[in-house]
């Protein structure tokens, strides 16, 4: 695995939770304990995906870190290198 | 409002082309109980539901769905990547490939494109809930026939985790349905429709 898949992984797991988390919690409002999971998944992402933005390229249209857009750089998900 | 983020939900890396199983898979793409039609679906029915954990729901699923749409065109693009039009023709896909090449069209394993009658939005958030746990539990049963097909871990791996998907869904509609009743008078819970005969839910 590339340093770039094992980044991505990282990236798409604690993406994943957070999905999960989310629908439950949209018939579960009131569940503080799977809240602070939720809010505890988020910090843990966002320092993953500056890092990963700033080295392989954008994965949203936010806060673009680089002076190209990166946004149009293969791959895509779809492609086999994604 | 939808904002795009350049990953899979999943990931889906297939090493052998397999345009036989593209066919089967397509059904998931385009077919009457596959991730597009569960997307418009939800996303739909989502207008008219009362409450907000419901419309909640069916927003993060409806969005949850068109990942799932992105990961199933991902496995069909994949599957049929570098193949001869006879290798395309033996499995089966020269009367696709006539049309679409190599594309990724939404149409069913047999070959019938996608059609909104293949959804419902019936305006009435008890019958669109029953129809979309029922959408999720047949969508389940396709991917475990799907399953049935396949013998190559890349292709199954991600499959299974689409499978996995329709089971939590199911649960959350659930979910939703018993919110929606807990707030009826229950004498009347499936004689009148929440969202247009307001007599129904219980006195405050």
């Amino acid at each position: 695995m590339t340093e770039r898949d094992m980044l991505l992984k990282k990236i798409g797991t604690l993406k994943f939770a957070i999905t999960d988390i989310d629908i439950f919690l949209d018939t579960h409002p009131g569940d503080t304990e799977m809240l602070s999971l939720r809010n505890q998944y988020e910090s843990e992402l966002k320092p993953l995906v500056e890092k990963f933005e700033k080295q392989f390229g954008a994965l949203t249209k936010r806060d673009n870190q680089t002076n190209t857009w990166t946004w149009v750089k293969d791959p895509w998900p779809w492609d086999m290198e994604a | 409002m939808f904002v795009y983020e350049k990953q899979l939900q999943y990931p889906v890396r297939i090493k052998n082309p397999n345009p036989a199983l593209a066919k089967i898979i397509a059904d998931q793409y385009g077919g009457p109980d596959g991730e597009l039609g569960a997307s418009m679906r939800y996303l739909s029915q989502r207008f008219s539901m009362p409450l907000p954990e419901l419309k909640a729901t069916l927003t993060d699923i409806g969005t949850e769905e068109l990942n799932h749409l992105e990961m199933i065109g991902a496995i069909i693009y994949q599957l049929t990547r570098n193949v001869s039009e006879e290798e395309l023709k033996k499995a089966g896909l020269d009367a696709y490939f006539v049309a679409h090449t190599t594309g990724v069209y939404p149409a069913s394993a047999a070959g019938v494109p996608w059609n909104a009658f293949s959804i419902a939005v019936k305006g009435d958030p008890i019958t669109d809930l029953h129809e979309s746990l029922a959408a999720e539990q047949k969508a389940r049963t396709t991917y475990d026939n799907i399953l049935r097909y396949c013998d190559d871990p890349d292709v199954i791996d991600p499959i299974r985790f689409l499978r996995a998907r329709e089971v939590v869904h199911y649960q959350r509609f659930g979910e939703n349905l018993r919110l929606l009743t807990d707030k009826l008078d229950s004498k009347n819970f499936y004689a009148f429709n929440p969202a247009f005969d307001k007599k129904c839910f219980k006195k405050k």
